[in-house]
Parts: C-alpha cells; sequence; structure tokens
C-alpha cells in the first residue's frame, strides 16, 4: 500500500515538474517564407533551426530551459509576415528567427522593434541596418559587405574591363546591384549593359541577348534562387561564353538543383556554405541535415542555424531573458568559433547589427559548389 | 427580411464589431483591422462588378493611389484627415479615366484592360523611385491623433477603422438605393433597355468605376496607416484577385457581401493555420467546391436555404428569361 502510495505520489510530482517544465520553455517565433516565391529559402532556414533547436534542447536548452518553437508562414506577403511577428510576439516570443525576404523584414521588423524583441533574419538588403533599428541582426552581411568582396576577382583574377549585370528588380536585387555598379566605378571598371528583370520571371532569352551582344568579360548576376536556376538555363541555351559571377545565391545548391548542368562553371561569393567543409562546424552541419532531410543544404539553413545559436549563447551571456539586455550585448560582440563551436566561423556584430565573418569564394564543378577560395572578413 | 429585423440584425452585428477585440492580442486585432479595411476595398468593386456588372481587375492600384498619396502627404506633416481626401479624389479622377475604355470593351476584353492598369500602376510606383521609394517602399507612415484620442495602439486604430468603414457602408447604402444604385443595376442586366428608359450609360459606366475606385482609394489610405510601411509588391496584380475573390465569394452584387467574402479571403487561412503545410490547399479547394455548390457567394448560401424550406411564390421561368434576352 505504501510502495503504492509513493509511486502515485512519485508520478504526480513528477508529472507536475514536466508540466511546470513546459509552461517554462522559451518561446521563440520561426516567421518565414514556407509558401510562394520565398519558399526555398525559407523551408532551408526553418530546416536549420530545426537542427539547431534539437542540438539546444538536448544540450538542456537555454538557461535550463527547453526551446519551444512555432512556425509561421508568412506566402513571402509582406503584409501577413508583419501580422505573424505580431502573432508570435503576442504569443510571448522571446525572439523572432526570420523573415528572409527584404521587402517582408522591413515591415515586420518595425513590430520587434515596438516590442523590444529581439530579431535574427536572413535578408541581405543594405537598408535593414540603416534604420537605427536595435534590435535587429543579420545570420549573414549585407549586399553592401558582400558585393564589395567581389571586386578583387573581378579586378585581378578575371583582369575584367567591361561587365555587365542581370539582376532581379526587387528591393533585394536593386540593393545588390545599386553596391555593385558603385564598387565597379570606385574599381575603374565599366559597366557596359545593366539589365534588370522581373520576380518570377520565367523567360530571359531577351536578356541574355542583350548581355551576349554586350562585348562585356563577366556578368554579374544577382537574383533569387529560381531566377537564378532560369537565367542559368537561358544563358546554357544561349552559349553565354563570359564567366557568370555572383553574389551568394548563384552557386546555391537549390540552384544547381534546378539549372541541372546549366549551373556548371557559375562563380560566387558566398558569405557562408554547406561546400566548406574544411571547417569541421560546417562538416558536422551538412552531414546531419542531409541524413536529417535527405538533401545538401543552402547557406539559409546554416544562416537559421547560426541565428538559433547564437540565441541561446548570447542569452546565456546575458544570465536572464531579457530582450534590452541581448541587444544592448549583441552590438559589437564576437563569438569565436573555437570558443562557441556552433556558431561555425568567427562572427562579429557591430552596433546596427550588421555581421562580419570570413567568406568563401565558389564555383560549380561536375555539378556540386566548390571553394575556390577564402576572403577574410571586412 | 423585414426592416425592422434587418435594423436589429445590424445593430447586433456592430456591437459584435465593437466588442469582438476588447481583451483580444494584437495580432487579432490587427487581422479584424485588416478585414475592415479590405471589406472597404471590396464593396468598392462589389459596386463596380456586382451592382454595376463592369469587370475590373484594378482594385489594388486604386488602393495604391490611395495608400501613396496620403502616405506621401502624411509622411510630410499633413493630417490624415486632410490627405486620404486627396487620395480619394485622385483615385475618382483616374477610376473615371479608366471608365473611358469600359464605354468600348466588355467581359474579358475589359477585364484585361484593367489588369494591364493594374501592372501600369505598379510599374511606376517601382520604377519612380524619387518619389515613391521603389521596391524600398515608404516607411514609417504615422498613424492619425485627433486630439487626445491617438490611434498609435492597435485597439484605438481599430475602432477608429471600424468608424470610417460603418461611414463608407451607410454612403454605399444611399448610393445603392439611390436613383444612381437603380441605374447600375439596370445597366448590368440590360445596358440596351436602360438606354431606352432615358439612363445615361455613359455616365453611369463612368461612374461606377470612378465611385468603386473612390472605395478602393480610401481603404489604400487606412491600409498605409496600418501597416506603416508601403511597398508596390503590395498592390500587384494577386492583390487585385485577392479582392475580387472576397467579392465572389461573399456574393457580387449583394450589400453585404463584401463584409462576408473579405471575412472568409482574410480569416479562413488563419483559421485553418494549425493544418500546417496543408492550410493553403485546403483553403484553396474550400473556395473551389463553394463556387461550385453557390456561384452566388455565401449571402446565396441563405437564399437556397430559404427556398428549399420556406415556400415563396415562384416567377413565370419565361419572365425571368426575358428579363435576361438582349
Amino acid at each position: 500500500m505504501y510502495s503504492k502510495f509513493v509511486l502515485a505520489l512519485s508520478t504526480a510530482l513528477l508529472t507536475l515538474v514536466g508540466a511546470a517544465q513546459a509552461q517554462e520553455a522559451v518561446e521563440i517565433g520561426v516567421v518565414v517564407e514556407l509558401s510562394g516565391a520565398g519558399a526555398p529559402a525559407g523551408t532551408n532556414w526553418r530546416d536549420g533551426i530545426r537542427i539547431a533547436v534539437d542540438e539546444i534542447n538536448a544540450e538542456g536548452g537555454i538557461l535550463g530551459k527547453p526551446v519551444k518553437v512555432t512556425e509561421y508562414d508568412t506566402q513571402t506577403d509582406p503584409q501577413i509576415s508583419r501580422a505573424l511577428v505580431q502573432k508570435a510576439i503576442d504569443g510571448r516570443a522571446y525572439a523572432i528567427w526570420g523573415t528572409i525576404y527584404s521587402g517582408s523584414t522591413l515591415v515586420n521588423m518595425l513590430v520587434a522593434q515596438q516590442n523590444g524583441v529581439p530579431q535574427f533574419v536572413g535578408s541581405e538588403a543594405p537598408t535593414i541596418v540603416e534604420k537605427g533599428n536595435p534590435f535587429v541582426f543579420r545570420t549573414s552581411s549585407g549586399a553592401q559587405k558582400g558585393v564589395p568582396a567581389l571586386v578583387p576577382y573581378f579586378k585581378d583574377t578575371l583582369k575584367a574591363k567591361k561587365v555587365g549585370v542581370a539582376w532581379v528588380n526587387n528591393e533585394f536585387g536593386r540593393g545588390g546591384r545599386n553596391v555593385f555598379i558603385a564598387e565597379m566605378k570606385k574599381a575603374g571598371i565599366e559597366v557596359v549593359t545593366d539589365v534588370p528583370s522581373e520576380q518570377a520571371q520565367t523567360d530571359y532569352a531577351s536578356d541574355v541577348s542583350k548581355l551576349k551582344q554586350s562585348g562585356a568579360d563577366a556578368v554579374f548576376v544577382y537574383m533569387n534562387q529560381e531566377e537564378s536556376a532560369r537565367f542559368l538555363i537561358e544563358a546554357k541555351k544561349q552559349g553565354l561564353s563570359m564567366p557568370l559571377v555572383g553574389e551568394v545565391t548563384l552557386t546555391e545548391a537549390k540552384v544547381i538543383e534546378l539549372a541541372g548542368p546549366a549551373a556548371e562553371g557559375a562563380i560566387a561569393h558566398v558569405g557562408i556554405t554547406a561546400t566548406a567543409d574544411q571547417v569541421e562546424g560546417i562538416a558536422a552541419f551538412r552531414e546531419k541535415f542531409v541524413k536529417t532531410f535527405k538533401r545538401v543544404p543552402t547557406h539559409d539553413a546554416i544562416k537559421g542555424y547560426i541565428g538559433a545559436w547564437t540565441t541561446k549563447y548570447v542569452t546565456e551571456l546575458v544570465g536572464k531573458f531579457d530582450g534590452e539586455a541581448f541587444s544592448e550585448k549583441m552590438h559589437g560582440l564576437c563569438l569565436p568559433a573555437t570558443k562557441y563551436p556552433r556558431i561555425l566561423l568567427d562572427t562579429c556584430w557591430d552596433n546596427r547589427g550588421e555581421v562580419s565573418r570570413p567568406s568563401f569564394m565558389v564555383q560549380v564543378r561536375n555539378g556540386s559548389p566548390v571553394v575556390i577560395g577564402t576572403v577574410p572578413a571586412n | 427580411m423585414n426592416a425592422w429585423l434587418r435594423r436589429v440584425l445590424i445593430l447586433v452585428l456592430i456591437a459584435l464589431a465593437i466588442g469582438a477585440p476588447l481583451g483580444q492580442g494584437n495580432y487579432i486585432i490587427y487581422v479584424m483591422t485588416s478585414w475592415l479595411i479590405f471589406s472597404i476595398a471590396a464593396m468598392g468593386l462589389n459596386l463596380t462588378l456586382g451592382y454595376a456588372g463592369q469587370i475590373s481587375l484594378a482594385q489594388a492600384s486604386f488602393m495604391a493611389i490611395g495608400a501613396y498619396t496620403t502616405a506621401l502627404l502624411t509622411l510630410s506633416g499633413w493630417h490624415w484627415l486632410a490627405a486620404m481626401p486627396l487620395g480619394v479624389l485622385a483615385c475618382f479622377v483616374v477610376g473615371f479615366g479608366l471608365g473611358y475604355p469600359a464605354l468600348r470593351v466588355k467581359g474579358h476584353f475589359l477585364a484585361f484592360v484593367t489588369l494591364a492598369f493594374n501592372t501600369l500602376v505598379f510599374l511606376v510606383l517601382r520604377n519612380e523611385e524619387w518619389l515613391t521609394g521603389g521596391t524600398y517602399g515608404l516607411v514609417g507612415i504615422p498613424r492619425p491623433t485627433f486630439g487626445l484620442f491617438s490611434t498609435m495602439r492597435s485597439l484605438p486604430f481599430y475602432y477608429f477603422t471600424l468608424m470610417v468603414t460603418i461611414i463608407a457602408a451607410l454612403a454605399m447604402w444611399g448610393i445603392v438605393r439611390s436613383p444612381w444604385g437603380r441605374a447600375f443595376r439596370a445597366l448590368r442586366e440590360n445596358p440596351i433597355r436602360a438606354e431606352s428608359l432615358g439612363v445615361d450609360t455613359r455616365r453611369i459606366t463612368l461612374l461606377a468605376f470612378a465611385i468603386g475606385s473612390m472605395y478602393g482609394g480610401l481603404a489604400g489610405a487606412l491600409i498605409a496607416s496600418l501597416v506603416q510601411f508601403i511597398e508596390p509588391g503590395s498592390f500587384g496584380l494577386a492583390h487585385s484577385l485577392r479582392i475580387l475573390l472576397m467579392v465572389a465569394v461573399g456574393g457580387a452584387g449583394y450589400f453585404f457581401g463584401p463584409f462576408l467574402g473579405a471575412g472568409v479571403v482574410i480569416l479562413l487561412p488563419e483559421i485553418l493555420r494549425f493544418t500546417e503545410g496543408y492550410y493553403l490547399i485546403i483553403y484553396a479547394v474550400l473556395v473551389i467546391v463553394m463556387l461550385i455548390f453557390v456561384p452566388s457567394g455565401m449571402i446565396g448560401i441563405w437564399g437556397r436555404i430559404r427556398d428549399r424550406f420556406i415556400a415563396r411564390p415562384v416567377a413565370r421561368a419565361d419572365l425571368q428569361q426575358g428579363a435576361q434576352l438582349k
């Protein structure tokens, strides 16, 4: 009888403790593009986060509390993303992870800012960190840092005198294109043709033919994933012979998968890539990702993963769940990979939330991206 | 439905609209505010399409004109109450202009003309960066303040929007019951007969577009203040189609159709979110099923139930046919 009583009491106590712990879980809102044009990027971001959260919870959560993630699909629509960031914050989210499309981030980061909630974003438009929002943090450097890193490649490696630009006319594409043109001017390289295209455009025949006739030595291609793939297929069809160089997206796993052999030879500067498997942490992440999701992670997956781990590391540095203190700590913070291994590469954030870390030059060879050079952090 | 019952029902609905957001989180209030704003836009399209029978796929572009005009003026220090009428007036003028093609083309062709107009507005907003901010849009649009009543927080803004919606709905009620409203319906049913009875179909067609567009502009002026950020992508063709869906789902040509339609289009995906990856599929299937079985929209469901269970005098089938002869 006594033993039964003890068993019942201990079960009840354990249930109570379990319930208390479940109540105390740290809520995080993953607000990201899971459908619509941004789905390839968004699903990778989410899957990278899923791996990170499993790891974080296996290691005891954040400050001893388990992490509970709620996923919200923005449908790649800025207005919906704003509503969902609000919904996540209403649900007592301690931090927001997302969004990736800059147009969405520009809208929804206002909500996170008003509520003092830290937000890790995958967006790369320069304007995001120029709005004086102390709660927004990038997970990869913006176009204004990434694109200048390409200049030595055009100037010294390709020895280009004339270049063309093919870009997607949205806030992401325009941001990168403006920085590129300014950098080329500084480097004394002439931009002979400037070809904008639409988001979700399917026919690139006239764009490619314009570039072909322009006499450019190399072309800078700055588009989202699906557009990049369609562009590469058309370039291959028309036999565009000059090197095609991009920033981040052009050599991504998703683009290679969609473009197939047409992606062969494409070059890009990437902030972070799953191909850089000489870096121990990246190789381990890649292996785990492939095992779980049966596909190669894109840079968005790694960005999501880093965003999640940074939230854990920095919260534990602060020692409490406090959005204000968190963002204060983040500004000017450097996390070395030796001490914080899941950050993968030495990473610093400046006082605007901009990130800097070493980056890579990558080329597609035999159907997979290969690292052909390293660019130091700038 | 008799007038007394209708009045009570409307008062109950307004009381519900006042009470519903109390105690809710900001997110629910935001979604409800969006519902009111899209109801206004759909009300405008309902006038053009449902009452006057002119297909328009450009309602989002009128929201854009209203939103950008209001945003640019409020950002330069104007009060919303001064900026909004200018936005609405701009929509009236542009809508009047867009009505001209409708005098020449009908049906699908008119739909294409308005579709092209929507794309044109989108391109102007995106490419004229000096004015509209291009793809980056306009950020930090202020919300209006009326003395001590500030709409910066979500609940006051909801009540402000509710008030504007009620005023807009009353104005619409007046329009559809006026001689103009009857002329709009005459234009939809049989333009030749309408003309033979002395209705100036040319003027009525232009007015149907212009007034419908004004409601789009008013919705735009509100959405700019709600989101506090506007960019061309939020006013693309997909959004015009969404407003069209609201009118079709709610019931085109019924006064309360747009409210119901906007409710379904905005709230249903939110309700279905718990199904995670499947919610958009379920939503699409529900809309298809509904349009197949109740083509007259949600309002039509009530009509079907009434016809089935309550006996009513039946109109002669040949007379019904006669009304549609052209």
